[in-house]
């Protein structure tokens, strides 16, 4: 039955990505930017159980990898995804303390946005790929933490009143 | 209560790593329904990325006049009173004026070196989330642009086409972490690989360690072989400090390229170089400072002062 409300999520994400590739990135916003699918797939896994994240993850993942932007192999982003998004989700769920109050949503979010960054990173070390300078790589995680702080508590309500309608009530901040 | 998991669970996260994992094995093998997914996606994503520019560009314009409002305060402020009056004239032409003085630079860099050019808009820059330094162009291969092909602006070096589609192409910056390019300094025919750092500044490594550089050396493209993917003679950047450590393998120095690639809007695409190597023929000339009018005087001992009393 989740698997299935699962899949009507797919228009929203597929929104997220239109409006990823075609607007957030001709924005050109300092340090970095930001990913507004990586933000969005992260809080969908706070709000979501561990097998709906990873999923999410999986989705989030795949779009990414098609985006003409990545620079790894398909499906490095999806690996990275599924682990964060499972790993967002199992450390929200069930717990009222990280799900009732957005500022901890909010600070998950970030830290795994960072988190998800530094092991797309790694990976792509380990599949050979030029990562450039650690000043550069500070300065652009730093950037993305500082932007999903700014961003995600404005996404957040929309991104909650969506899932509440897919998922149900209960996870509706 | 935690989430203690449970069979289903276990298997499906299993299954989606697998997956992950074999896509990625599959990429690596250069499975060719990879690459068709991703040309499929950029192609039917060109026509909503034209359109994304187009919107945004006036919001996008806006952030950059406040994010380099530190840099150009004083001389804004300055400018200011004058450029108000012109401001609004100029207002519903600003983005195209901008555009063509770009293009004019192009098109006089590829005109002196003889290159044959493509010219292109810039319609989306890649996210630096995944740490790669890209921009989208609205040229692909039905303009004649492929993979492989340099990537100019009127400065100099903007990068190299990765990845061409119908009607748009990937274009890898100088300054993308992974960028490697053969360049010589202008003048000394010194020979060395320049690096991008992922930020404006590139660091060459020059492969012979008893030469010298010198800081405001500039730097041009040695050119492959048919010209793919660098053409020869294109100008890169400027030596901006050298590092002479004592007991280093190779002499590295720090380089600043000449294209400012957060503003690009106009780029060309060389589908095909001039058979002769133009040399040094598109080093940019150094700024020249401004000569102060001087006034001499001519004295003649025992001739009359030309003062207005003396005329008597």
């Amino acid at each position: 039955m989740s698997l299935r409300r699962f899949f009507y999520s797919f228009p929203i994400f597929f929104t997220v990505f239109l409006l990823q590739e075609a607007v957030v990135t001709q924005m050109r916003l300092p340090a970095g930017g930001i990913n507004l699918l990586l933000v969005v797939a992260l809080i969908w896994a706070a709000l979501s159980t561990p097998e709906i994240g990873a999923l999410t993850g999986f989705g989030a993942g795949l779009m990414m990898d098609v985006s003409q932007t990545s620079p790894g192999p398909m499906g490095h982003w999806t690996l990275v995804l599924i682990i964060a998004c499972y790993a967002v989700a199992f450390l929200g769920y069930g717990d009222d303390n990280i799900r009732g109050n957005p500022i901890n949503i909010v600070f998950l979010v970030t830290i795994g946005v960072v988190a998800a960054q530094l092991a797309f990173l790694l990976l792509g070390m380990m599949l050979g790929q030029e990562v450039g300078s650690i000043s550069n790589i500070a300065f652009l995680l730093a950037g993305s933490a500082f932007w999903t702080a700014i961003i995600s508590p404005l996404i957040l309500k929309v991104t909650s009143f969506f899932h509440a309608i897919i998922f149900g009530a209960r996870a509706h901040l | 209560m935690r989430y203690g998991g449970d069979n289903r669970g276990r298997l499906l996260i299993i299954v989606l790593l697998v997956t992950s994992l074999f896509l990625i094995t599959l990429d690596l093998r250069g499975v060719q329904v990879i690459d068709g997914l991703r040309t499929g996606t950029q192609t039917a994503l060109t026509p909503v990325q034209k359109a994304g520019a187009w919107v945004v560009s006036p919001f996008r314009n806006f952030l950059s006049d406040v994010t380099h409002l530190g840099r150009t305060r004083n001389q804004m402020e300055k400018l200011k009173s004058e450029n108000e009056k012109l401001r609004l004239k100029l207002q519903g032409r600003q983005t195209a004026d901008a555009q063509l003085k770009q293009l004019k630079g192009v098109l006089n860099l590829a005109g002196t070196a003889g290159y044959k050019v493509v010219n292109a808009k810039v319609i989306s820059q890649g996210s630096s989330t995944s740490f790669t330094q890209t921009i989208t162009i609205d040229a692909g291969t039905t303009s004649g642009v492929h993979t492989n092909m340099t990537v100019l602006s009127g400065y100099g070096l903007v990068g190299v086409v990765k990845y061409a589609y119908a009607n748009s192409a990937l274009v890898q910056l100088a300054s993308d972490p992974a960028f490697k390019i053969g360049a010589r300094i202008a003048g000394t025919q010194q020979i060395g690989i320049l690096s991008g750092q992922g930020t404006r500044k590139g660091v060459l490594q020059l492969l012979d360690n008893t030469t010298q550089v010198h800081k405001g050396d500039a730097l041009l493209a040695r050119g492959s072989q048919n010209g793919r993917p660098f053409v020869p003679g294109v100008p890169i950047g400027e030596v901006i400090s050298v590092d002479n450590s004592p007991g280093a393998v190779t002499q590295t120095a720090d380089v600043k390229f000449y294209s400012n690639f957060s503003t690009l809007g106009v780029v060309a695409v060389v589908v095909s170089g001039d058979s002769a190597d133009p040399r040094d023929a598109l080093v940019p000339p150094k700024p020249r400072p401004t000569p102060l009018p001087t006034v001499t005087i001519y004295a003649t001992p025992g001739a009359v002062e030309p003062t207005p009393t003396a005329t008597k």
